[in-house]
């Protein structure tokens, strides 16, 4: 048998006026787990849907276990032995845990389901990665770990050789995560081969045996993980410079109070209650689940809730149209369900949330758009080769700042980001904390939401952190910091 | 960095057309195609008095169109079109028919000056529309269900005001004028009409932020909530200027014929959908234009002159109307899936 279990060899993907993948060559070994990482628009993506019969290659050669391979679907793929976990889950939540893993395969006499060895097989599959699912239960009613863990029982079921992971663990809080690396060390006992995609780095050092990085549509290198020196050298790889900076603590703090939040209260906060000041950044740390998207949808009057929140003396009355009226605006936890347009281009993007202001007694002015997003884009670096371009087209840090260019043409005084870094490749994540400190630096203040503890001690001023809905401690960045304590709070311990 | 900030400029740096400026002109080409396929081989089909016909015919669907193409464009169907048509044309005689008390039931009406009798109907348009604008956009009920429903509750105050027939007699000679003023050969002025709306939702569609409005919609509708859409206020809108344009279009069909029948219309909300969807509107929302639904109306059109002119007996009619409408449709997304590749 071979050690390889896959070569890639001269593979090359063009797409009108782009080559995404660029005469790549690598090998991956078996039973290893092995990382590819990238920025957005670094080939990862393309070379995944590939591998998973998603697009078709412009030429060169892919052999699994010295065999030409190439897949005509995802369906084909997992028949051939490349299984893939996306992002967006292949789940029935209306079905239950056993007619999930069975879906497709039940065997039937006269139309009736019965049950079946291979059936049986898949349970014991599951039962042995993850003994608390029960198997009748609802898919709906699991949480989105315990569903990849059902995706990834099919996989091992069908005898797959190869699990692409595509971000799994961008929806997970801290100890689901700790159970899914579990489970993929599990997986590579049984002998099967990981592609782990991520752009948590430390994932990489916990996780990895091999790690590839992808630069431009380029192979920029393949080692094993030991022979990488650390966190720095990876992202030198990714991005050919170096962008991690510190916080530097601001010179001049304003005294005057921007928002006031008193007592918020609904079905996920208890008695919020806590003030922002002009100019300031101020964080908001907290595991999945904590309340950070609730508090920032209340603000922007997404949601309903009770209590009092007022912005330069007034009280918002709980509508985004209001929010956006008094100077807030906010980029969304969900970039491409709730922040953009994918049908539309980036110029009618940029302009959504304020048309008042490119059009005069409701008649849009079409040149003034036009700046308005040659504007942003120029400012922003939105990579693109025309602003007529759908949004869909772009790479997800360039959505974002199509996003962040949307809410700053709104003219607001505080912008509200709720996970404004996830799914994004490292060099984007660089660029948009330099974009929030400039937003300050111009006079905006913002509400940075996040559960990426090293970016909220990277940018905010002040944090607070949340758990189960309340605020269980305020911390001034730069002095009373211990991220063992931060970590030890929000996960239920009791503030010191 | 100088040379992606100029290409900038130019209309489109790439020098791609918008994928909706594609459809319609691949649709213009099947147009074209069609009418030059009836022109071989239907008998002096080719000639000003069939292009004429074509408009004289059609103006009905495209007024109705204008209304659909808006609200499938912000994600929503409407199916009651065509009972408002029926409803319309009664309720415009009823209204107009003199209140005497000689004349049989279905003479007697509530004898109003006939601009008042229109005033009045358009109020009871829409508020049809505000119906379907109270259930679909305050309380989310799914659109196809709730404008059933008011396509038949509309059907049923015509069929009630017609006594299940239709409403003529004592009509005032001023009701049959409107529908019947006369342009050139067979285009009379409901056509006109028809055409001035198109070019009003041709601007609204493009150049106002109303019309952006209904596109940020249909594209992602939570994202146009939190963009500071009011989204409940312009779907309701959207379904009473749909209510609208559908009454309008039935006073102008019920004058044209002298009558208010309450039959009449039935079949055109699906007639409207079709037109709407063989311009290139997507079922869910964000996509569509005014543009490519008066081409497809036209298309429709030839399909359906072509299919009396070849001698088909009507019954076929259908059938054909469908295949093209199918293989047009189909045709549509294989070239948008394999461009957009």
């Amino acid at each position: 048998m071979e050690t390889n279990v896959l070569q890639i060899k001269g593979l090359v993907k063009d797409f009108p006026g782009v080559r995404a993948v660029n005469d790549v060559c690598f090998d991956i070994k078996r039973n290893v787990v092995h990382c590819l990482v990238g920025e957005n628009g670094a080939g990862k993506s393309t070379l995944i849907k590939i591998l998973t019969g998603a697009c078709e290659r412009t030429c060169g050669s892919i052999l699994l276990n010295g065999e030409e391979y190439c897949a005509r679907s995802p369906k084909d793929a997992r028949d051939k032995g490349i299984s893939t976990l996306f992002q967006e889950l292949n789940v029935v939540d209306q079905l239950t845990v056993e007619e999930n893993l069975t879906l497709g395969i039940e065997d039937t006499t006269f139309g009736f389901l019965h049950k079946t060895d291979k059936i049986k097989k898949i349970i014991d599959v599951l039962k042995d990665l993850e003994p608390s699912i029960n198997p009748k239960e609802r898919v709906g009613r699991l949480s989105v770990a315990k569903k990849q863990i059902i995706e990834i029982a099919k996989a091992v079921a069908s005898e797959t050789e190869i699990i692409i992971m595509d971000e799994p663990t961008a929806a997970l809080s801290e100890s689901e995560i700790e159970r899914l690396f579990t489970i993929v060390k599990r997986l590579r006992e049984k002998g099967v081969t990981v592609i782990y995609i991520s752009h948590r780095l430390d994932e990489i050092f916990t996780l990895g045996d091999y790690v590839t990085v992808m630069r431009d549509g380029m192979h920029v290198a393949t080692k094993p993980i030991a022979e990488v020196k650390d966190r720095t050298e990876l992202v030198h790889l990714m991005i050919g410079r170096t962008v991690i900076e510190s916080y530097v603590p601001k010179e001049e703090q304003s005294d005057e109070v921007l928002l006031t939040c008193k007592d918020v209260c609904n079905h996920k906060l208890k008695n919020v209650s806590f003030n922002v000041k002009r100019g300031e950044i101020v964080g908001f740390y907290g595991l999945i689940g904590a309340g950070k998207t609730e508090l920032a949808r209340a603000i922007y009057g997404a949601d309903s809730y009770s209590g009092e929140i007022v912005l330069k003396g007034e009280k918002l009355k709980g509508t985004p149209e209001k929010a956006i009226k008094a100077g807030i605006a906010l980029v969304p936890e969900e970039r491409r369900t709730q922040g953009l347009f994918t049908l539309l281009t980036i110029k009618h993007n940029i302009s959504a949330m304020n048309l008042k202001k490119i059009s005069k007694l409701g008649l849009l002015n079409s040149s003034q758009e036009r700046a308005t997003a040659k504007n942003y884009i120029e400012q922003l670096n939105i990579k693109t080769d025309s602003m007529d371009k759908e949004t869909s087209k772009l790479s997800g840090g360039n959505q974002q700042k199509v996003v962040f260019s949307k809410c700053l043409f709104a003219n607001a005084d505080l912008l509200i980001l709720d996970e404004p870094t996830r799914g994004i490749d490292v060099g984007a994540k660089a660029e948009i904390y330099a974009i929030v400190r400039e937003l300050v630096a111009n006079g905006k203040t913002i509400m940075f939401f996040s559960s990426e503890l090293p970016e909220i001690l990277h940018s905010c001023d002040r944090i607070f952190l949340l758990y189960e809905g309340e605020i269980k401690a305020e911390l001034q960045n730069g002095k009373d910091i211990d991220s063992q304590d931060i970590i030890h709070i929000v996960t239920g311990g009791a503030a010191s | 960095m100088n040379k992606p900030i100029k290409a900038l400029n130019a209309r489109s740096a790439t020098g791609k057309i918008s994928n909706e400026a594609f459809l319609n002109r691949v649709m213009f080409l099947v147009l074209i195609v069609l009418f030059a396929l009836a022109s071989i081989f239907i008998d002096k089909y080719f000639s000003t008095a069939t292009a004429l016909n074509l408009i004289a015919n059609n103006w009905y669907i495209v007024i109705l169109g204008i209304g659909v193409t808006f609200l499938l464009v912000s994600g929503h169907l409407d199916m009651s079109v065509g009972g408002i048509v029926g409803m319309a044309g009664v309720l415009s005689a009823y209204f107009t028919q003199p209140a005497n008390e000689g004349f049989s039931e279905l003479g007697q009406g509530l004898g109003l000056p006939y601009g008042v009798a229109i005033l009045l109907t358009l109020l009871v348009c829409l508020f049809i529309g505000m119906l379907n604008a109270l259930f679909i956009a305050k309380m989310r009920v799914a659109s196809i269900i709730v404008t059933l429903g008011t396509m038949s509750i509309a059907r049923g105050i015509g069929q009630v005001a017609a006594l299940g027939a239709q409403r003529s007699a004592g009509l005032p000679d001023l009701f049959g004028v409107i529908g019947n003023v006369p342009l050139f050969g067979p285009i009379k002025i409901a056509a006109a009409i028809a055409a001035i709306l198109v070019v009003i939702a041709l601007f609204i569609e493009k150049k106002t932020s109303f019309g952006r409005r209904t596109y940020l919609i249909g594209a992602n509708r939570e994202a146009a909530r939190l963009s500071g859409v009011k989204v409940e206020l312009h779907i309701g809108l959207l379904y009473m200027l749909s209510a609208l344009l559908a009454g309008i279009t039935g006073i102008l069909l019920a004058s044209e014929m002298k009558a208010g029948i309450s039959t009449r219309g039935a079949g055109f909300e699906f007639n409207a959908l079709v037109v709407t969807l063989l311009g290139g509107a997507s079922i869910d929302g964000g996509v569509g234009s005014v543009l490519g639904m008066v081409i497809g109306a036209l298309i429709l059109g030839v399909v359906s002159s072509a299919a009396y002119g070849l001698l088909l007996r009507p019954e076929w009619q259908f059938i054909l109307k469908a295949v093209v409408t199918f293989l047009a449709i189909i045709a549509q997304r294989y070239l948008l899936d394999r461009r957009n590749k």
